[in-house]
């Protein structure tokens, strides 16, 4: 017997067998295992196939392209081709609605502004995006109504409106400098104006803000767009309006609900309590309908809310009751512990809830919250039934068309092709965002 | 037994129901500035209970709690700056998986103290030093061990400057490897004289560490002793039981 204890040396670790890894490897283990599993696999596939040569023989191999009328189509296919100049004639008002086709510009600009408003959200080293984030929610409608919409403004109006533009101006200002200098817009201005003291600076950098709103003002009451009533509103420019309104009014609205729907305070509680209840037990087909026939019962002889805005309200009540169920599930995900460690460390209960609870439960909500986007944003189609001409809607009237005369099946395809696209890309995003915001937290 | 010197904490007939169940029964405690106290007693006997009462996790519904003399009222407002002499450390870590190590620790001095970020920071990392992990600063809480994420819990409790430190149970969740690099913290952190409440059942810390060791059972404070009395010559018979069952 020796003193010396023996001396242990781990042993090198194999390769993985072959058969098990690989392109080879994972067709056994998937789509081969068993015989049943390969039958299912050769079944599949046949299916797969059959419809997909199926559409493509339609929509792209027996398609016309050019003719006058359906008839035309009609003599040269028949039924097997779909018909596509129908649809193309119809691309503008599909997605434009009946807007004045010389006015069609300003919903471009328009949507190229939210582009650009969103933008410094995905750049690096720019530090204020929850304030860029924010003001996009808040003031950005601001500004799009001013262009979808124009026509006359009252005092009040002109105010929000140039508060829309001074931020969209604050915006890419304070990108700019963010990026260039590291400083946002104000401390940028407080820095060259030479400001001695933190005082100084901050009211510096305010009255650089106020100039920025001096000069959207100016902007703003001098240019005057003419009125383009919501009546006239359509395609997918309404969808996305609607949808878009939506889905920004029903997350903040939700988290709110939820917050207090878990309040200690019995009022508050019983009144979110009630709100989502009573909004998640009704189909949004009966609230459409209650809020176009019944809210002007409610209100005073004259006073007129117009169709759309009776929709969109209709819809962001129904989406935030959902958008509450959904925050308070992931709200329910978070341990106790979070909540303590952070009381424990002095933090009150605005800050503890929207810096470690909400990041928390919002980074685990993503996948529902962004379903629930793509469910609100297909659901417009029900506004359809209280008359107002979203996507689905010009889809159909297409077919009413007397040259196009029951043309319903090549819009529809085409249409479905516009809702699976953003659809698709929403629930993409939300992937990326995932695998994104879930680096090094895996548990 | 009185402690010397001013007291830092002082339970004065402090009693807590949840619903109709007592878990403290009228406690009496008095812990003086300085002092090294561990807490040790069956599971369920109340010693969190207690320790969540003196940072006012829980609220209690009788007796007094007084923090370095003044009195703790239940107004959240009101109580913020007493509570803020106190830091906790928890069983389960209760880091924030949200943010690195470096913003787990820096958050509540720019948020609550409202201090400028690059200050936070000089802070956060003196701290990290202290607890021997400033080469993790960047990382995420859960690519680290257990007990490199206690040891940043407690780094995150000291960047807020407390001049009590509770600790509630800090090893129980650990692996027997990791213990004892915590353990090591916590004793270079008694010798600053920072004063100290501990939970725990780690015997051989309480032996080195402890003025007082304080034993519990269903809610009440049945003994209390320095060390070396109360594992040789413990008065009570529920006590023995308890040490023939841990040691
Ligand atoms: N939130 C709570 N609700 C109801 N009972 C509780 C709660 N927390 C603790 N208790 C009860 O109070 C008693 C003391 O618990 P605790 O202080 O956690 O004991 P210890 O930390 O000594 O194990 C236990 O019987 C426990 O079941
Ligand atoms: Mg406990």
């Amino acid at each position: 017997m020796s003193d010396a204890p023996l001396v242990f040396t781990p042993r090198p670790a194999d390769p993985p067998p072959p058969s098990t890894i690989g392109v080879v490897g994972w067709m056994r283990a998937n789509l081969f295992s068993s015989l049943p599993n390969a039958i299912l696999t050769f079944l599949g596939g046949y299916i797969f196939y059959v419809v997909v040569t199926t559409i493509i023989d339609w929509a792209l191999v027996k398609a016309v392209w050019e003719a006058e009328n359906r008839r035309q189509c009609l003599d040269l296919v028949g039924r097997s081709g779909a018909c596509w100049p129908g649809v193309v004639e119809w691309i503008p008002n599909l997605i434009y609605g009946l807007y004045p086709k010389d006015q069609v510009w300003r919903i471009n600009i328009g949507f190229l502004i939210l582009l650009a408003w969103a933008v410094p959200l995905w750049l690096p080293r720019v530090k204020s995006k929850v304030a860029i984030g924010l003001s996009l929610v808040l003031l950005y409608p601001l500004l799009a109504s001013y262009f979808f919409h124009g026509g006359a403004q009252g005092v009040v109006w002109t105010a929000l409106i140039a508060l829309g533009g001074a931020a969209f101006l604050w915006v890419w200002l304070t990108t700019l400098a963010e990026m260039r200098f590291g400083l946002g817009f104000g401390a940028l201005v407080a820095r060259l104006a030479g400001a001695a003291d933190d005082e100084r600076a901050r009211r510096i950098g305010w009255g650089a803000l106020a100039a920025l709103y001096v000069l959207a003002l100016l902007v703003v009451s001098q240019l005057r767009f003419v009125e383009v009533p919501t009546r006239v509103w359509g395609g997918l420019f309404l969808t996305l309006v609607i949808s878009g309104i939506g889905i920004a009014f029903s997350l903040p609205a939700g988290v709110l609900l939820a917050l207090g729907r878990r309040s200690q305070m019995p009022l508050i509680r019983v009144f979110c309590v009630t709100f989502i209840e009573l909004f998640r037990s009704v189909p949004l087909i009966t609230i459409l309908f209650m809020f176009n026939t019944m809210l002007p019962l409610f209100l005073p002889a004259g006073v007129e809310v117009n169709r759309l805005l009776r929709a969109i309200v209709a819809v962001c009540l129904f989406a935030s009751a959902y958008m509450a169920e959904i925050v308070r599930g992931g709200l329910q995900a978070i341990p106790k512990g979070q909540y303590e460690a952070a009381a424990a460390m002095g933090l009150g209960f605005w800050q503890s809830t929207s810096l470690i609870i909400l990041p928390q439960a919002l980074r685990i909500m993503i996948p529902s919250i962004v379903g629930n986007f793509i469910g609100l944003f297909k659901d417009t189609t029900l506004v359809s039934i209280i008359g107002l001409f979203d996507l689905l809607s010009m889809s159909r009237a297409v077919g009413e068309d007397t040259r196009w005369l029951g043309l319903f099946i090549e819009p529809f395809f085409f249409i479905t092709m516009i809702y699976f696209v953003f659809c698709f890309l929403m629930s993409q995003y939300s992937l990326n965002l995932e695998r994104r915001l879930g680096e090094g937290q895996r548990r | 037994m009185s402690p010397p010197g001013k007291a830092a904490i002082q339970l004065i007939g402090v009693s807590k129901w949840y619903g109709g169940f007592q878990a403290l029964k009228g406690l009496d405690l008095t812990v003086a500035e300085g002092e090294r106290v561990v807490v040790c007693g069956p599971s369920g006997s109340g010693k969190s209970t207690m320790i969540r009462c003196i940072n006012q996790l829980e609220r209690h519904q009788k007796g007094d709690i007084r923090i370095h003399g003044r009195a703790l009222c239940g107004e959240p407002k009101q109580d913020a700056p007493v509570l803020r002499e106190t830091g906790m450390v928890f069983q389960s870590f209760n880091l924030f998986p949200h943010m690195t190590v470096l913003e787990n620790c820096t958050f509540a001095l720019t948020w609550v103290k409202q201090m400028p970020q690059a200050e936070a920071e000089g802070i956060a990392m003196a701290h990290l030093e202290r607890v021997r992990i400033p080469e993790q600063a960047r990382k995420y809480p859960l690519q680290l061990s257990g007990g490199q994420q206690q040891r940043v819990a407690i780094a995150r409790a000291l960047c807020m400057a407390p001049r009590i430190m509770l600790f509630d149970e800090p090893t129980s969740a650990l692996d027997p490897e990791m213990i004892k690099e915590v353990l090591d913290v916590m004793v270079e952190l008694a010798g600053t004289g920072m004063t100290m409440v501990v939970v725990t059942h780690e015997m051989g810390f309480a032996r080195t560490v402890a003025n007082r060791v304080v034993f519990m059972d269903q809610g009440e404070i049945v003994e209390q002793a320095a060390p070396e009395v109360f594992f040789s010559a413990p008065r009570y018979d529920r006590t023995r039981l308890f040490l023939s069952q841990i040691l």
